[in-house]
């Protein structure tokens, strides 16, 4: 199997142009080949389709927590209500600052080991797979992958099994 | 007051070596001013230049106090940064900037005050850009929680730890190189700069009254915010605390006592650095190690060798009968001209190779004034004194001028950048010129008063 075979289509993406709040929209609805309802992640595209980023819930928090507390410890001193007025203030930013820019890919030929290694080295839950003009056809998600785990160890046991 | 000596002819000969050096060192420089390459990496290829086209020998770049490393200024600013690196994950900074906050009652000008004094202080004992990046953070925290505009705080900081760092020997990197040079300790940088300081200090505190004073106010029910912070909070390993705090004051008493023990202040950062390190119990000090800011480091040792190669040739010697030949050996006059040309060189340029610059003029300057004084008598003489004094003001006060006048200025304006608030380069001017210029002009007001009226 390639990675072609396991991934998922792309029913919707976000342009560098949407504001943060049109994105946690688009995620909110956007519905998962199972069924479920709501995304914690998207690919962005540009107007020509090449894929220019990721956003993640994580990259949203990243932007509402500021950029201070990072440098030093500080949550201590935060007042209730912080979270809520940060959030407000970054209502209007745009996707192109918040998503991360270096997106790891596959090409959809890519063996299942590539993209099982890409995702637990570089922590991934999502990794675009791409075609050879570099236009994304598909995603691949660690779920994905993880079924594709579960059917070899199930077909093992069905052969213990005769 | 007018000395012959200056007038004498030159001793030195302008020939391919002179040249050579001539066109590194002013290459090197206009690289560094150009901000197109990065100064650590001028520094050390410049410094390399030196060497290759043997310019300076390297036994004289490693080895010699006349044109080589100075390795007085290098150890003492390793170790003071080991004890910082060992004293930040401790949380006393951020202890220190909300119980600030708290003193300040919420009141935006009170805490804007009290942070100044205490970047100040912190300033005059540490490095200014360390202070300003641990108190910078939690200046940003309480602006948001008062919802005030963080720029005049954070402005504010950048000009009192460049006031505050003019202080002591340690407060800033010229002073540092100065008394290495000219062989000042610590004491004498408290008895000669300090007083002016504080002067300069309280009438900084007015005019950041007038700058900002009108401008921020707060709901009262905001304050309550700063209130219910509990300081304590703050602090992750307090017995990491106790010992720094511990080693701390032994190097404070270290600075003030090395004089009289005949240490260099060197030594005593670097005892209270190895004490620190194996009171901490690191089995992993290349963490430490690894924080310190090597950049930094590599930039005064290229710059040390670079000066030094300068030095040999003769084109310092040079620059100071140009200087006497304007002041006509007037101490008076040159005290004033280093001030305020300092200051405004200070305030475009890197203020650490304008010093690095300035040390061998003024010394190569006394030289030709009185060629018959030799070491500490020609260093230290009465005559000679206020134009040290005059060089620390300038260099350092002038730092305040621009955004890009001083380290600590940079870090802050990178800071509001950040927080997505840009400080033009003609805001922050628009604050950081008059008071550079009130407080060189105390200065000046200080410096004839004290040496050439009281003579004191």
């Amino acid at each position: 199997m390639k990675a072609k075979d396991i991934m998922e289509q792309v029913k919707d993406y976000l342009s560098p142009d949407d504001t943060i709040k049109n994105a946690v929209n688009k995620m909110r609805v956007l519905k998962r080949d199972d069924g479920i309802v709501g995304v914690k992640g998207m690919i962005v595209l540009d107007n020509e389709g090449n894929l220019v980023g990721m956003v993640s819930v994580k990259d949203i928090l990243k932007a509402i927590i500021p950029f201070y507390m990072t440098m030093t410890e500080l949550g201590e001193f935060t007042w209730e209500g912080m979270l809520a007025e940060m959030t407000k203030k970054v209502a209007d930013k745009k996707v192109a600052e918040i998503m991360m820019k270096d997106v790891i890919t596959v090409s959809e030929d890519a063996p299942l080991m590539e993209c099982a290694d890409l995702i637990v080295k570089h922590n991934l839950q999502r990794v675009p797979v791409l075609n050879k003009e570099k236009k994304v056809v598909g995603i691949i998600y660690v779920r994905d992958l993880y079924n594709a785990i579960v059917r070899v160890l199930l077909d093992d046991k069905e052969v213990q099994n005769l | 007051m007018t000395h012959e000596a200056a007038t004498t002819s030159q001793p030195f000969i302008m020939d391919t070596t002179f040249w050579t050096a001539t066109i590194i060192f002013l290459l090197a420089y206009a690289l560094i001013i150009s901000e197109k390459v990065h100064k650590t990496v001028v520094a050390i290829f410049a410094a390399a230049l030196m060497l290759v086209l043997k310019i300076l020998e390297q036994r004289e770049a490693f080895h010699t106090e006349a044109f080589g490393i100075d390795w007085n200024v290098i150890f003492l600013l390793l170790s003071m940064m080991i004890i910082i690196n060992l004293m930040k994950p401790t949380g006393f900074f951020e202890y220190i900037a909300i119980k600030s906050a708290k003193l300040g009652k919420g009141e935006p000008m009170r805490i804007m005050t009290i942070f100044a004094i205490v970047t100040a202080i912190l300033s005059a004992l540490l490095d200014n850009v360390t202070t300003v990046l641990l108190l910078a953070p939690v200046t940003l925290l309480i602006a948001d929680a008062l919802e005030v505009d963080p720029i005049p705080f954070l402005i504010a900081e950048a000009l009192a730890s460049n006031i505050g760092g003019t202080a002591t020997l340690i407060g800033d990197p010229p002073n540092i190189m100065i008394a290495s040079k000219a062989k000042f300790d610590f004491m004498s940088f408290i008895y000669n700069l300090t007083p002016a300081i504080i002067v300069i200090m309280a009438a900084f505190l007015f005019v950041l009254k007038i700058m900002f004073g009108k401008k921020l106010h707060v709901r009262p029910e905001l304050k309550q915010r700063i209130l219910e912070m509990d300081e304590k909070e703050a602090i992750k390993d307090p017995l990491m605390l106790k010992k720094s705090l511990f080693v701390l004051s032994i190097v404070i008493i270290g600075f003030v006592l090395h004089g009289t023990f005949n240490y260099e202040p060197a030594t005593v950062a670097l005892f209270g650095a190895g004490l620190l390190l194996l009171l901490s119990g690191t089995h992993e000090p290349h963490h430490v190690l690894a924080e310190i800011e090597w950049p930094t480091i590599f930039f005064f040792m290229g710059l040390f060798i670079i000066i030094g190669g300068v030095v040999k040739v003769g084109l310092i010697k040079w620059m100071s009968l140009e200087v006497l030949a304007i002041t006509h050996g007037n101490m008076f006059a040159t005290s004033m001209l280093i001030m305020w040309f300092s200051a405004f060189a200070s305030a475009f340029v890197d203020n650490i190779p304008y010093v690095a610059t300035m040390n061998p003029l003024i010394i190569d300057m006394a030289k030709q004034i009185w060629p018959h004084l030799q070491g500490i008598q020609l260093l230290h003489n009465p005559e000679l004194m206020p134009v040290w004094w005059s060089l620390a003001l300038g260099a350092c006060l002038g730092g305040n001028g621009t955004a890009i006048g001083a380290s600590a200025n940079v870090i802050v304006v990178g800071l509001a950048e950040r927080a997505g608030k840009k400080i033009s380069f003609i805001r922050f001017m628009a604050y950081g010129m008059p008071v550079m210029i009130i407080t060189v002009f105390i200065s000046t007001i200080y410096v004839w008063l004290r040496y050439y009226v009281l003579k004191i």
